[in-house]
């Protein structure tokens, strides 16, 4: 079940990603992707992070256009990443899981745009140190904003999961 | 305390799946066809019909919000939508009578006339759905007869070109996108370059033009069908600004697209491939 629920919040995801920038521009500076990967990391699950990451990131990547994989590729990692941070760390605290998705968010742009200079293919927004700077800062900001939301929801979809998370967590480092 | 096997195993599986998209993402580059992929034709298919259902919801909710507030000012917008159409009806005739007047020329010159393209009309289903790419997913694709490389324009001018295509939906790499290229010549001079998108903001670069030819800012960009994708002729847009590069002895000409290619809803694609235009030019 919770396959399918994840399975679905991606294809969701995607379709937003397609629909909603037509409509609000600085959509285009959230990536729900990325999100949706924090959010499976944040589960304590590294395999589960990493795999969400996988289907995500190359879901992202054919939709949106560019290099298949590259998105794959960060989503990957910091899919796996969360996943072991959660593990070991106490995670479960709102500003702490704001603190991750901004995190993660400035690592995937640092990691999408350089995988792509190493690709010899260069993007737009990053032509100096201080654009690159303004559009990770950007970037960070709308994701961080769009996750308070996104989690909210996610936390009723995956209920749950999130009760048994807790107890885990009260159990590890409670008892 | 025991893991479970597959979390035992996340390392590997990382390094695995990590290295697995390496080697996609390097054969991706490498290849030229790299937008077309199985995977994005695929996913982008099955989601193209969602997408456009749910944007023409969403567009008719946008409109009927926006047909109110429209109605206010439609009094005034009247007035100066007559005359403008007072003033575009005298240029038409005139442009016929321009128009009637060059084929006639044409025809004693023994001079082949312009060709004409079949074209058809396409709804924007999605649009720059990332910060770095700019592209718009249409929906028509190989099944109405549109294949990769066909240019895509409105009335105004030029917005790009077809770079995967589905057999529902066709993605268009705008002209504004940092990877996008047109063979570009100015109206007036003839000097012939490339416009470029520079992909920060909706503005092109009109690059290769020697700072010894003489532009005018307000001067049309046209393409120059050499190419191989867009016929000759099709307006591509303004020079907006002209700067000295201080490093090369080319004028750095920033050109703002006839086509409003960051709001555009309806586009025509021209059913045109190379071989057409190789015709045209051996004719």
């Amino acid at each position: 079940m919770q396959t399918f629920k994840i399975a679905l919040t991606i294809i969701v995801a995607l379709l937003l990603q397609m629909i909603l920038p037509r409509y609000v521009s600085f959509f285009g500076y959230i990536d729900l992707a990325l999100l949706v990967t924090v959010y499976s990391g944040l589960q304590r699950a590294p395999v589960l992070g990493m795999v969400t990451g996988v289907i995500a990131g190359l879901g992202g990547d054919a939709v949106q256009g560019g290099i298949l994989g590259v998105g794959g590729f960060s989503k990957t990692l910091i899919g796996y990443l969360v996943g072991v941070a959660s593990v070991r760390l106490s995670l479960e605290n709102p500003l702490a899981r704001l603190s991750v998705v901004a995190v993660a968010s400035a690592a995937n742009t640092v990691l999408f745009v350089g995988l792509h200079q190493m690709l010899e293919q260069p993007l737009p927004h990053v032509s100096t140190w201080a654009d690159f700077g303004r559009t990770i800062a950007w970037k960070t900001l709308g994701d961080t904003v769009a996750s308070i939301v996104l989690f909210v929801v996610l936390d009723r979809l995956f209920s749950e999961q999130a009760t048994a998370r807790r107890m885990a967590i009260k159990k590890r480092f409670y008892e | 305390m025991s893991a479970n096997p597959a979390q035992q195993k996340a390392p590997w599986i990382l390094a695995a799946l990590l290295l697995a998209q390496v080697a996609l993402m390097s054969s991706n580059a490498r290849h030229p066809d790299s937008e077309q992929s199985i995977l994005r034709v695929w996913l982008v298919t099955a989601f193209a019909p969602i997408v456009n259902v749910t944007g023409s919801v969403l567009s008719s909710i946008k409109g009927t919000a926006g047909g109110y507030l429209d109605v206010r000012h439609a009094r005034e917008e009247n007035i100066e939508l007559r005359e403008k159409v007072d003033q575009l009806t005298a240029e038409r005739n005139d442009a016929l009578e321009r128009a009637a007047e060059l084929n006639l020329l044409r025809r004693e010159l023994a001079l082949p006339s312009r060709p004409q393209y079949r074209e058809i009309s396409a709804n924007v289903i999605s649009r720059d759905s990332s910060l770095w790419f700019r592209r718009l997913i249409i929906d028509r694709g190989s099944g109405d007869g549109v294949k990769r490389d066909m240019p895509v324009a409105t009335a105004g001018g030029v917005v790009g070109r077809v770079i995967s295509l589905g057999p529902n939906f066709a993605m268009v790499q705008v002209i504004t996108d940092k990877h996008a290229g047109v063979g570009a010549m100015l109206q007036n001079s003839r000097a012939m370059g490339e416009v470029r998108g520079v992909g920060d903001d909706d503005r092109c670069e009109l690059k290769n033009i020697k700072t010894s030819e003489n532009v005018e800012v307000g001067e049309s960009v046209v393409t120059t069908g050499l190419d191989r994708i867009y016929p000759k002729g099709l307006l591509i847009g303004t020079v907006e600004r002209i700067e000295p590069d201080p490093n090369a002895p080319w004028h750095r000409i920033t050109v703002k697209p006839a086509a409003a290619v960051d709001r555009i809803e309806h586009v025509l694609v021209l059913l045109v491939e190379a071989k057409d235009l190789k015709f045209t030019d051996t004719k």
